[in-house]
């Protein structure tokens, strides 16, 4: 047996556990630990840890020492004590001076069970657990009671430590004490990553990727009377990256304003899904570099706004401006060219509706063949046809560049197509044409009867670029 | 200064030739390095020691790669993508557009000619040989049309169109598009973007290897540019008032010598082009929208 015992610092301790929400540090230190073996216990006043079967897995005793010495904790100052047992790792950790006494040596003092009756046993010329363990069994057991003398076969390896071993809650809920009054929002981001760090750990444990998680903070009560704000960051995939969601949550703070300082944080994970980690590459070649995908449309759409990263879907209409529907890129369906995910573009219906899914994605395949007016679209489609003027040269509305003169090439290509839902209807005729310097334009007269035969309204609607 | 020199070796014997490209290796230090360095490696200098010029006009051709001709192409450094224009391919360095570089493709309006020269190697299979991966498109003067793009072969779901007016977000959005690894390549339209963020851009393409395309307007051809390939696209001018549909293109930056002639790539889809060889031709500066009956 190899226990460890840990304890926070008197100076880092955080507010006592009896606040009600507000943690200890100890909890926070005992969910650290969890990463180093399954068998940890939260005592008063210090946190246990048995390593001896996960040694081999960290390297043996003295690395995985080393590893617990040096990694980054979430208390920042802690006292580290082992021992067989875990009462000598206790006991060895009220003194750094006891970290190689012999657990006979060693104080009374430090054996918790024996604490009450200390005045007696110094009496008795007992100063040392050696002494206690002396004396004859059944007298101690009359005079001190049963659990002095079990605590000392727990000590001495004779009887097993069973303790409650610590267990993860199954939503995470952390809050931080700000160390001074933040008054300005991108600088919670400062605490927020502790907390963000907690967070990977309790994720890391139990396998999991987070969804979504809530920042809350409490702002000092005598400055307004709001006394929380909070913040929600979602992503589209269960993940474990800290820094993505650290990335986007530094975006969306740098919108809020602070109406008061804030005095506390709370971080709450609002949806979390059991995490399948992606198969690694034995070829280094294979390693994927820089982000994925889906990290960098949400730290686009963070910054730009969901609406200005779009992606298109078709739509069975007849009317150009009806065909494809651009929608934010984040939230909706996935791109069919996620790095992973092509395989789902099999049953979606769109433009790849004409041909065969499955020609798509090998590259050797021959284009297929494609309706004959297809040939005829643009490439760019204007967001809003603009109105031609008759007899003038250049638009009337304000345009990317003046047509100038046209002529018509190709056409006319008949489009009516009435509304459905209120949408308006269309009666067209399509033209390709060709200004001085334009290259090629989409252009249609709009045929609203016999009124307008003499004068019919043309508009710009596309360009074959 | 090379290409004076190496356009006046057109006349001369090849040992002249060689004789003017040894004093250019030694007037040009950096080349002078990798010169000699080939020639004592050469087995023939090593065995029988003779002065550089001589050894030089026994076998100019045995140094093969080592020295690189002033007035050839340049080897290009990383991968290509064939553009798909057979013209353009033959001059560009390494047979297409660089991959880990800018290119930068510059025209009088924007909007006009970018899908006829960039798509055909948009629908190629890109380094990693995936068709399917993203195309980004950071500040599009107008919204691609799906259908249009479809029928020439590209999955307009692939598009990912990211719209900010302003120009740092612009260059932000297209550096994490950039950073990206599903990405396969990026179209920027940057109107007023300054040197020093194009060189940031031109580095984050190198780091990950990216297809970086940024469109700039025809006036920024005399700002200095750190692309590597600079193209001014535009429509090509009629012949004797005939009007021609195709898109000339000139080389104004390119790893090699400066090229003075200009290209012209008949890319449109096949319908579209055989629709055009039959449109009217019109000689005379009518106005079309005076008279649509005519044509219809």
């Amino acid at each position: 047996m190899h226990w460890i015992a840990l304890r926070a610092l008197p100076e880092a301790h955080l507010p006592a556990a009896s606040d009600g929400d507000l943690p200890d540090a100890l909890s926070a230190l005992g969910w650290w630990a969890l990463q180093f073996t399954p068998k940890v216990a939260r005592l008063p006043g210090a946190v246990v840890l048995e390593v001896s079967a996960s040694e081999r897995l960290w390297g043996g005793a003295r690395p995985l020492l080393r590893r617990i010495y040096t990694s980054n904790k979430p208390v920042a100052q802690v006292q580290y004590a082992q021992g067989a047992t875990s009462l000598v790792a206790l006991a060895r950790l009220h003194d750094t001076a006891l970290k190689h006494t012999a657990p006979d040596d060693l104080p009374l003092h430090t054996l918790a069970a024996a604490q009450p009756h200390l005045a007696t046993l110094a009496r008795m010329g007992c100063t040392r657990w050696g002494d206690l363990r002396a004396l004859p069994r059944s007298g101690v057991a009359r005079r001190f009671g049963a659990p002095v003398l079990a605590a000392l076969d727990q000590a001495y390896g004779l009887a097993p430590e069973l303790y409650p071993w610590l267990v993860l809650p199954e939503v995470f809920e952390a809050t931080l004490e700000l160390s001074a009054q933040v008054e300005s929002a991108p600088a919670l981001l400062f605490g927020a990553s502790r907390l963000l760090r907690q967070l990977q750990v309790w994720l890391q444990l139990r396998h999991r990727g987070v969804l979504g998680i809530e920042l809350r903070w409490t702002l000092d009560a005598r400055r307004h009377t709001a006394h929380h704000g909070q913040q929600v960051v979602r992503t589209a995939e269960p993940t474990t990256d800290m820094s993505h969601l650290q990335r986007l949550l530094a975006e969306h703070l740098a919108r809020v304003t602070l109406p008061a300082p804030a005095l506390y944080l709370h971080l709450r994970t609002l949806e979390t899904q059991a995490l399948c980690a992606p198969s690694t590459s034995l070829l280094p070649d294979d390693q994927p570099t820089g982000d994925s995908l889906v990290a960098m449309l949400e730290r686009l759409s963070a910054r730009l706004g969901p609406q200005a990263v779009l992606q298109v879907h078709a739509c069975a209409d007849h009317r150009p401006e009806l065909m494809q529907h651009w929608q934010p890129a984040v939230g909706g369906n996935k791109l069919i060219a996620g790095s992973a995910g092509a395989a789902r573009a099999g049953g979606r219906k769109g433009f790849k509706s004409l041909k065969d899914p499955k020609d798509l994605k090998s590259s050797k395949t021959p284009a297929p063949a494609v309706p004959a007016t297809s040939a005829l679209a643009p490439t760019w489609l204007l967001a809003e046809p603009i109105k031609l003027a008759n007899n003038q040269v250049g638009p009337l509305a304000p345009a990317p560049f003046a047509p100038g003169l046209l002529h018509l090439l190709a056409g006319p290509q008949r489009l009516e197509a009435a509304g459905w839902g209120g949408t308006p209807s269309a009666l067209r005729d399509y033209f390709v044409a060709r200004g001085d310097d334009t290259g090629l334009l989409w252009i249609y007269r709009e045929r609203l009867g016999a009124a307008h035969a003499e004068r019919p309204d043309w508009y710009w609607h596309g360009l074959f670029a | 200064m090379i290409t004076t020199r190496s356009a006046k070796t057109g006349g001369m014997t090849p040992a002249e030739q060689v004789t003017i490209l040894i004093i250019h290796t030694v007037i040009l230090s950096c080349f002078a390095s990798k010169c000699c360095f080939a020639m004592l490696s050469s087995p023939l200098s090593r065995s029988v020691p003779r002065s550089l010029a001589s050894a030089a006009l026994r076998c100019p051709e045995d140094f093969g790669d080592a020295v690189w001709r002033a007035d050839s192409l340049a080897r290009a450094a990383g991968t290509t993508v064939a553009s798909g224009h057979a013209v353009l391919d033959a001059e560009l360095p390494g047979g297409g557009w660089p991959v880990g570089a800018m290119s930068e493709i510059l025209q009088v309006h924007s909007g006009q000619h970018e899908w006829r020269l960039l798509l055909p190697a948009l629908i190629k299979p890109d380094v990693r040989g995936r068709t399917s991966a993203p195309v980004v498109l950071v500040g599009a003067p107008h919204k691609p049309f799906g259908p249009g793009l479809h029928a020439q072969g590209l999955d307009a779901r692939r598009l990912l169109c990211v719209h900010a007016d302003r120009e740092s977000e612009r260059l932000w959005a297209t550096e994490q598009a950039l950073r990206c690894a599903a990405v396969s390549a990026v179209l920027a339209w940057l109107p007023q973007v300054r040197a020093d963020a194009l060189r940031r851009l031109q580095m984050a393409a190198l780091s990950h290897q990216k297809l970086l395309f940024v469109m700039r307007p025809a006036q920024a051809q005399a700002d200095s540019s750190p692309a590597v390939l600079r193209l001014l696209i535009g429509s090509a001018p009629p012949i004797s008032s005939v009007w021609r549909d195709d898109l000339q293109v000139q080389v104004l930056k390119r790893r090699g010598p400066p090229l003075v002639k200009t290209l012209l790539l008949a890319a449109r889809p096949a319908r579209l082009a055989v629709l055009m060889a039959l449109a009217p031709q019109q000689t005379e500066e009518a106005h079309a929208l005076d008279c649509p009956a005519r044509v219809a």
